[in-house]
């Protein structure tokens, strides 16, 4: 009679257990790493890069900056290009002037170029793609808003009518403002899988979520600006697992959370790269105290400025990654002055004599929210504002929620993280009536006399003018910024990835093998 | 047998109806900000308004989940409201990835957990006793903690497995699992420390039957005891226990998922959840629900098959 002997059961166990580990073994041994590039001998050819954000499209009208850019511009080339200090240069575009009163920008263009599907580059097609992305609803399509109209002079020479003066559109044009897609493919094809353009590279395949490879376009006009005959984008969303990915050796740069750059630094063959975007800190939307009057009133903004630690605040909300500032423009805008950095030094002693001068010695009542996803906020936020006797009710919001949220005016004053691009681009979100960001549409007569002589003007006279707008803006106290975040890229050692300003991640042509 | 499968399926389907609109009045209830949100900060607010309109946001909820059930019945989710792929493109490409980890991590957990909790059960000493470790260690051990000491010793320190993404199987089958033995395991591990304690227990109330002590008193085989009479009579109790620990690791992928960057439907829930992507929302918990449905009417009829009393209860 057969029976579960002890022996029987141990034989069963190793039996088991050796089956399971030679499949470990097997399916080990069938390829490590299958799903990524990797450290090779020589220069890389293929550069694999892990984007914190998935693609939302490549419908042209629908495109973005940002993270999303990755995704797009190895295909879509565009008309300028902005070098990552700063500087705008031809591309697509070989000159381009304005008249008299910047109301006309004319574009002078190459003629040797070519899309993928057959198409040519011309002045019609720059006309298709920009009419396509001022009528679509995306959320770049003010780039083309102040385009009236599209004069095609010639095949290489096309005229953009504006219906104002609009300092913002040249630096537009290396970015949305001047994707060039293949004027067949506007509007058509699957958004999620399909972008023909005229670019570096061809999108080969492409797996919503997932992967996004690109290949060389061999007709491309400029190839020595892009040393890599592949391109592979990984959707990585999690912080921890792009680390892990870059730490195994899958992919060769992916950005990092302030919290993981000591781990990444102490791995051998990552170093990490460092610039400001993004700037945090209050953003005083009522600043015409219609609902709270206090921040009507200078000296109490002031006084928000001068109560918060900002080194404090940001050597424990993200480990020191960052410099302290009182400005919100990015140290490579046109508008940036470096002395407005520490115009706001903490100092409770002077916020508390510029609350008594204002008359709100026992401070004021306000409502702020309480974000679901950045919940260390609200009460660093309520500890520096008490010796001001500030107080304040908060809501909570959720993250779905929290731009049309902040949007609405509901919230005199809030935190938030805003990017800083161009210096137009910054001034469009916060300092006109009309702009989102300033959520009471405060209007301030002065600041419009210096915006008029912003955007009558270009070249040197026009930094100046941007300048003396953004010295009024933090003289007048409209936002407490606390710091200028670092945006943090860790690169495998061998490539060389050179920041992108204005934007939070290397635009592709900023990388190549190192030497 | 017939009238047993109706019964289950018209459970499963009102389950399906319920969950689903319940789903529908939470999420479509407060979806009034999803314009702002895939517009930008720089829309006007007639283009807020606008967009509204064409996402039909603007109609009575009632009338917004008449039209969405009608074309839900016909397979049509709709479209993403942020990349506006289609729904059911998003689901079918996410959907074999999640299948593949969680029909693979219940494979192998039906395995182990049979293999163990019958041996444990029948000869009882240290199988028992490691059996009753592993279930304590497995329920303590949280399952993405797991992961990430899976992924710092087998992708990190050894190198020998991926630490993220999918390979398609497709694009070679031995590179399809290799990309999913740390995930599987991840999830494996919890799924055996419950179920293979239980298979255990139903082994052994089984085993104490007088009918079985009759069986071998007449002079049958202890094997042919064990597989043509005790198995078939704990095997309801078994095939729940595994039924269960489907949708638990149904469930534990979202988070698996997440920490090795696989593109699957938990990853797709949790980001259209964030994102107030309601289309895609929906979509996703109607097609997991109905999941869950088939897997538990599959078991029921194994069950039924294997044991013909479970048909009668």
């Amino acid at each position: 009679m057969t029976s579960l002997t002890p022996r029987a059961v141990r034989r069963g166990v190793a039996a088991f257990s050796a089956v399971a580990l030679a499949g470990v073994v097997l399916t080990a041994c069938g390829g490590t790493n299958t799903s990524g590039g990797g450290p090779g001998p020589g220069a890389p050819t293929t550069l694999t890069i892990a984007n914190q954000s998935a693609n939302n499209s490549f419908d042209r009208s629908q495109i973005g900056i940002g993270h999303n850019i990755q995704y797009w511009m190895p295909v879509y080339d565009t008309l300028l290009v902005k070098t990552p200090e700063g500087e705008i240069v031809p591309n697509m575009a070989t000159e381009w002037s304005y008249n008299d009163d910047a109301t006309v920008l004319t574009l002078t263009l190459r003629d040797d170029i070519t899309f993928t599907d057959g198409e040519q580059f011309n002045a019609d097609a720059v006309k298709a793609n920009l009419e396509y992305l001022k009528e679509g609803t995306g959320e770049s399509s003010y780039m083309a808003a102040s385009i009236d109209e599209f004069e095609v002079i010639s095949d290489t020479e096309i005229a953009l009518h504006l219906s104002a003066p609009d300092p913002g559109l040249v630096e537009y044009l290396s970015v949305v403002g001047g994707a060039m897609a293949s004027p067949k493919s506007l509007g058509s094809g699957d958004p999620a899988t399909t972008a023909i353009g005229s670019g570096p590279y061809e999108l080969v395949e492409a797996k919503p979520g997932n992967e996004y490879t690109y290949e060389r376009n061999d007709e491309y006009w400029n190839p020595d600006a892009f040393p890599f005959d592949e391109i592979v984008i990984k959707t990585i969303l999690d912080p921890t697992a792009r680390l892990n990915a870059l730490k195994s050796g899958q992919v060769d740069v992916g950005t990092l959370l302030a919290t993981n750059v000591a781990d990444a630094e102490a791995t051998s063959g990552l170093h990490v790269e460092r610039h400001s975007v993004d700037w945090q800190g209050l953003i005083i939307g009522d600043r015409g105290g219609d609902t709270v009057p206090a921040l009507g009133d200078v000296r109490v903004r002031q006084a928000l400025n001068y109560a918060f630690d900002k080194q404090s605040i940001l050597d424990n909300l993200t480990r020191g990654e960052g410099e302290v500032t009182s400005q919100t423009f990015n140290v490579k805008s046109q508008a940036y002055v470096e002395e407005l950095d520490g115009s706001y030094p903490f100092d409770i002693e002077r916020a508390k004599e510029l609350m008594k001068e204002a008359g709100y010695e026992d401070g004021f009542a306000v409502t702020m929210p309480d974000y679901a996803n950045n919940p260390q906020v609200a009460p660093i936020i309520e500890q520096q504002l008490a010796p001001l006797n500030i107080d304040i009710t908060f809501e909570k919001v959720a993250a779905d929620a929290t731009v049309p949220a902040l949007l609405s005016g509901d919230f005199p004053m809030f935190w938030f993280s805003l990017g800083s691009q161009g210096a137009w681009q910054d001034l469009r979100k916060f300092a006109f009536a009309e702009s989102p960001w300033n959520t009471g549409h405060s209007e301030d007569p002065e600041a419009s006399k210096l915006l008029d002589a912003a955007k009558s003007t270009i070249g040197d006279e026009q930094d100046a003018a941007l300048r003396d707008v953004n010295r009024y803006v933090v003289e007048q106290a409209w936002m407490a910024p606390w710091y200028r975040a670092n945006a943090l890229l860790a690169v495998k050692d061998g490539i060389d990835a050179e920041p992108q300003a204005g934007n939070i991640v290397p635009w592709i042509r900023n990388f190549a093998p190192a030497d | 047998m017939l009238t047993f499968i109706i019964r289950r399926l018209l459970a499963g389907i009102v389950l399906v109806f319920v969950i689903a609109t319940l789903t529908f009045l939470l999420s479509y209830g407060s979806a009034a900000d999803v314009a702002r949100n895939i517009l930008g900060e720089n829309a006007s607010a007639d283009q807020v308004v606008a967009k509204n309109a064409e996402l039909g946001l603007d109609r009575p909820l009632l009338a917004q989940y008449f039209s969405w059930l009608a074309h839900a019945l016909r397979g049509d989710f709709g479209v993403s409201w942020f990349s506006n792929e289609s729904v059911t493109q998003m689901i079918a490409n996410r959907f074999p990835v999640t299948l593949s980890m969680v029909v693979l991590a219940i494979v192998v957990t039906a395995i182990i957990s049979l293999s163990f909790g019958v041996v444990a059960a029948v000869r009882g000493g240290w199988v028992d006793h490691v059996l009753q470790f592993v279930s304590v260690a497995g329920f303590a051990i949280p399952n993405f903690w797991l992961a990430l000491m899976l992924v710092i010793l087998f992708a990190l320190t050894l190198t020998v497995l991926p630490a993220t993404g999918y390979v398609p199987l497709e694009d070679g089958p031995v590179a399809w699992a290799t990309s999913l033995v740390l995930p599987v395991t991840s999830l494996v591990v919890g799924g055996v420390a419950s179920a293979a304690q239980q298979i255990r227990g139903a082994f052994i109330d089984v085993l104490d039957l007088d009918y079985v002590r009759t069986l071998q008193a007449r002079g049958l085989g202890r094997r042919s005891v064990l597989l043509r009479h005790v198995l078939r009579n704990a095997a309801p109790s078994a095939l729940i226990v595994l039924s269960l620990q489907f949708i638990a690791q149904l469930g534990g992928a979202v988070v698996i998922e997440k920490i090795f960057a696989l593109p699957g439907l938990g990853t797709l829930t949790v980001n259209s959840a964030i994102q107030g992507d309601t289309p895609a929302l929906m979509g996703v918990v109607v097609v997991l629900v109905v999941v869950v449905v088939i897997v538990n009417l599959l078991i029921d009829l194994v069950g039924g098959w294997i044991n013909p009393k479970v048909r009668l209860q």
